[in-house]
C-alpha cells in the first residue's frame, strides 16, 4: 500500500471509508477558545470518540500516550489571520497566509497528515499563495508518504457565490494534489459537484452549526462523502461526549451511499 | 542536445515519426472557475487516449491522479503545467465569477526536477505581453528559470506567449504574439504553445521566426467543430508541428472522435472534410458490384500499400480478388462485418469497434490460434508475414490481419477506377 494511503486509513475507517474529524487547531490563530482554554484536558475525552484531531504543532506534543483507538493526530501546517473577525482583539488590516510546517516536520511530530488552509475571496497573493502551498506540500508529501488535507475557507470578502467559491476551492485543492478536502456544507447540488470532482478523493464537511450538523450529515453520508469536520465550537457543547457518540454512530453505523 | 531532452521531444512530438504532436490540455480546473469539462477528468483522459491522442497537459495534483494513464510505450506523453495564473477568472469572460479576480497574477508553481519525479515529457509555462510591464518581466524572469532548470534535468520546456491586457488590440496582437514567439525562443524555449493567428501567412511567419516545434491552440470552443479543425490544419500549414487544444476537445460531446479527427489530420494527412466524414463511419459497410470489376487487383494493391511498409506482398491485402474469365465473373471477396471472426475467438482478441464499424485485433490478446482465419466465409483474415511480441513479453509467429476500413476512407473504394468496391449508405447499420 502506498504510505500515503497507509496514512489516510489511521482516520478514515477502513471498512467503510469515514470518519469524524475535530479541528482543535484554531487557538494558534483566535488564542485561548471558550472550552479549549486548558488544550490537554480539553481534548483527551474527545479522542476515544473521533478518528482524527487537528492540533496545532505545538499543541501536537501534548497527545502523547495516544492507544489505537485514539484519533489519529493530524497536524496544522499554516497560519492566518483571515479567521478573525473585526471584533477580534487584532482585527487584520491585511490578511496574511503563512506557511509553518512541511511534512517532513510533520513525520517528526508523529502526524498522520498535515492540514493546511486554501483561503478564497482575499487578495489574488492569499489564493495563488494556497495553490502554490498546495501544490508544494502535496509533491514533498508524496516523497515521505504525508497525505495533504485541504479545508477549504471561502470567507474573503469578493465572495460572490457562495456556493460555487466552494467548488472552486475544491476543484484548485484538487489539481493541486490534495490528498483529501473539508468543505463547508452549502447545498446538496453543490455537494454533488464537489463529489463528481474529487472522484473518490475523501470529502469532509464542515457544518454551518452544531444544531444543523446532523441533517446536513445524513445528506452528505447518503450522497457519498466521508464524514463530518467539527471546529472549535464543538467545545462550547454542554455534552461533547454525547454529541462525539451521536455523530460517530451517525457517521460509521448509516447505511452506505446512495 | 541532452539525450534526455531528446528523448522527452521524441515521446511528444515522434510517436508516430513524422515530428506532428496532436495534445490536449486539460488544466482547466487549474485555473479557471469550475466548468462541466473539468469536474471528472478521468473519462475525458480515458476518451482522448482512444482516440489517439499524443499528449495531455495536466495540473501536477491530478498528474499524480491519473498517473496509470501515462504508462507503457503506448501511453500518451504527459505535459505539466508548471505555472498558475488567475486570467481565465479576470474582467468579463469569466462566466461564474464565483471570486471576481481585479488583477493578473503568474506565478511559478513547480520546479523542472518534480516535474521530472513525476513522469512529465514535457513543462508549459505562460508568458503574458500586453498586460503590464511588471507582469512582463516575471514572466521572463519564470521563463528564464525554467529553461534553465529544464535542461539541467532534460526536460522540454514549452512556452505559451499570450497577448493579453490594456496593451493588446486587435490590430497589434499578431505583431505581439510574433514578438513573444521569438522572446520564448531567445529564452531557451524547445517548443511553443501558442493561439492561432487567424490566417496561414501570418503564422508562417511566426513559425518561422520561431524556428521550434509549434503547437497551435485552441482558445475558446468553437461553435462547430469543423471551425476548430480548419483552425488545426491551417495551423499545420503554416509550418506547425501539432496542437494544444482544450476546451475544442473537452467540451466536445465525442472528445474520442474530436481527437481521432484531428489525428487523421495531423498523422493521416486528411483533409478537413475527409477527417470530418469519420464522424459517421460507425456505419460504415463496403459493398461491391461484382458486375463492374475488371480484374485490374488496384484495390489489392493500394490496401496492401496504405497498410504495409517495406516490400509489398499482395498476400497481405484485407480484401481479394478472385478471377473470373472475363469481366463481369470477377469475384470481389472483402470482409462483410458478418462478425463470425468475433463469435470463434477463444480470447476476444477481436472486436467490432462501435464507432470505427471496422473488426479490430487485440493483439495483446491473440493467441493465433487460426480460429478466426477458418471461419472467415470470404477468406479475407489472413496471417501476417512477420511475427510479434505481445505484452505478455510472448513472441506470435504471425497474427490475424483484419480489414480495419483505413479509419473510414477506404483505400480499395478510393481507388477502384470502376465503382466496382464502394461505401455503401454509411449508416445503414444503424
Amino acid at each position: 500500500m502506498h504510505s500515503k494511503t497507509y496514512r489516510l486509513k489511521e482516520f478514515i475507517g477502513s471498512k467503510d471509508n469515514r470518519s469524524l474529524i475535530v479541528d482543535a487547531s484554531a487557538g494558534l490563530s483566535l488564542g485561548p477558545l471558550p472550552g479549549l482554554e486548558q488544550f490537554a484536558p480539553a481534548v483527551q475525552p474527545v479522542l476515544p470518540l473521533v478518528d482524527g484531531l487537528i492540533t496545532s504543532p505545538g499543541q501536537a506534543g501534548k497527545l502523547s500516550g495516544r492507544t489505537r483507538q485514539d484519533a489519529a493526530l493530524l497536524v496544522r501546517a499554516d497560519w492566518t489571520n483571515a479567521l478573525r473577525g473585526p471584533d477580534f482583539v487584532l482585527p487584520p488590516e491585511t490578511v496574511s497566509h503563512i506557511p509553518l510546517l512541511n511534512p517532513t516536520d510533520a513525520l517528526d511530530l508523529g502526524a498522520s497528515a498535515l492540514v493546511i488552509y486554501f483561503l478564497l475571496g482575499f487578495e489574488e497573493v492569499i489564493e495563488a499563495g494556497c495553490l502554490h502551498n498546495t501544490v508544494q506540500l502535496s509533491l514533498k508529501g508524496t516523497q515521505v508518504g504525508m497525505p495533504l488535507i485541504v479545508d477549504v475557507q471561502s470567507i474573503g470578502p469578493r465572495v460572490v457565490l457562495h456556493d460555487k467559491a466552494i467548488e472552486l476551492g475544491v476543484s484548485y485543492a484538487l489539481e493541486g494534489g490534495a490528498d483529501g478536502v473539508a468543505v463547508p456544507w452549502s447545498n446538496r447540488e453543490s455537494f454533488q459537484n464537489i463529489l463528481a470532482m474529487a472522484s473518490g478523493v475523501p470529502v469532509w464537511i464542515k457544518p454551518t452549526s452544531l444544531d444543523e450538523s446532523s441533517t446536513q450529515l445524513g445528506d452528505a453520508l447518503q450522497m457519498g462523502g466521508t464524514g463530518l469536520w467539527l471546529d472549535q465550537y464543538l467545545f462550547t457543547a454542554e455534552d461533547i461526549p454525547a454529541v462525539l457518540s451521536g455523530f460517530g454512530e451517525q457517521i460509521h453505523q448509516q447505511e452506505p451511499s446512495e | 542536445m541532452n539525450a534526455g531532452l531528446q528523448t522527452r521531444m521524441d515521446r511528444l512530438f515522434n510517436r508516430h515519426g513524422d515530428g506532428r504532436a496532436v495534445c490536449v490540455a486539460a488544466d482547466h480546473g487549474y485555473m479557471s472557475d469550475v466548468t462541466p469539462n473539468v469536474v471528472n477528468l478521468r473519462p475525458v483522459t480515458e476518451a482522448v487516449i482512444r482516440g489517439g491522442v499524443d499528449g495531455i497537459l495536466l495540473s501536477p495534483g491530478q498528474a499524480v491522479r491519473l498517473a496509470s494513464y501515462f504508462q507503457g510505450r503506448d501511453g500518451p506523453a504527459l505535459i505539466l503545467r508548471a505555472d498558475w495564473m488567475n486570467m481565465p477568472r479576470l474582467g468579463t469572460s469569466n462566466v461564474a465569477n464565483a471570486v471576481p479576480q481585479r488583477l493578473l497574477i503568474h506565478q511559478k508553481v513547480i520546479t523542472a526536477q518534480q516535474a521530472l519525479d513525476l513522469g512529465a515529457s514535457a513543462i508549459t509555462i505562460y508568458l503574458f505581453l500586453g498586460y503590464n510591464d511588471q507582469i512582463e518581466a516575471t514572466g521572463i524572469e519564470v521563463c528564464a528559470r525554467f529553461v534553465s532548470e529544464c535542461h539541467r534535468v532534460g526536460l522540454p520546456c514549452i512556452i505559451e506567449p499570450l497577448a493579453y491586457g490594456g496593451q493588446v488590440t486587435g490590430a497589434n496582437s499578431v505583431e505581439i504574439l510574433t514578438l513573444g514567439a521569438r522572446m520564448a525562443v531567445e529564452l531557451g524555449a524547445d517548443a511553443l504553445k501558442i493561439p492561432y493567428t487567424g490566417d496561414v501567412e501570418t503564422f508562417r511567419d511566426l513559425v518561422e521566426t520561431a524556428e521550434v516545434p509549434v503547437l497551435v491552440l485552441g482558445g475558446a470552443r468553437s461553435d462547430y467543430e469543423r471551425d476548430a479543425l480548419e483552425l488545426f490544419a491551417e495551423g499545420l500549414q503554416a509550418g506547425g508541428m501539432g496542437c494544444l487544444m482544450g476546451r475544442n476537445v473537452t467540451k466536445s460531446p465525442d472528445p474520442q472522435g474530436m481527437v481521432a479527427q484531428l489525428c487523421g489530420i495531423a498523422h493521416q494527412g486528411r483533409s478537413v472534410d475527409q477527417a470530418l466524414r469519420t464522424e459517421a463511419w460507425d456505419y460504415l459497410r463496403l459493398k461491391a458490384h461484382p458486375a463492374k470489376c475488371t480484374g485490374c487487383q488496384l484495390c489489392v494493391i493500394a490496401c496492401v500499400a496504405s497498410h504495409d511498409e517495406g516490400d509489398y506482398s499482395p498476400t497481405l491485402s484485407r480484401l481479394r480478388i478472385d478471377p473470373g474469365r472475363k469481366q463481369g465473373q470477377h469475384r470481389v471477396m472483402y470482409c462483410t462485418l458478418c462478425k463470425k471472426c468475433l463469435d470463434v475467438c477463444p480470447t476476444d482478441a477481436l472486436r467490432w469497434h462501435a464507432q470505427s464499424g471496422a473488426v479490430e485485433l487485440l493483439v495483446d490478446d491473440c493467441t493465433a490460434c487460426d480460429e478466426c482465419v477458418k471461419i472467415c466465409p470470404t477468406q479475407v483474415i489472413v496471417h501476417s508475414d512477420t511475427g510479434i511480441q505481445i505484452a505478455t513479453g510472448e513472441t506470435l509467429d504471425w497474427y490475424p490481419v483484419v480489414c480495419d476500413l483505413c479509419a473510414g476512407e477506404p483505400e480499395c473504394t478510393i481507388i477502384c477506377p470502376t465503382g466496382a468496391i464502394f461505401i455503401a449508405e454509411r449508416k445503414e447499420l444503424a
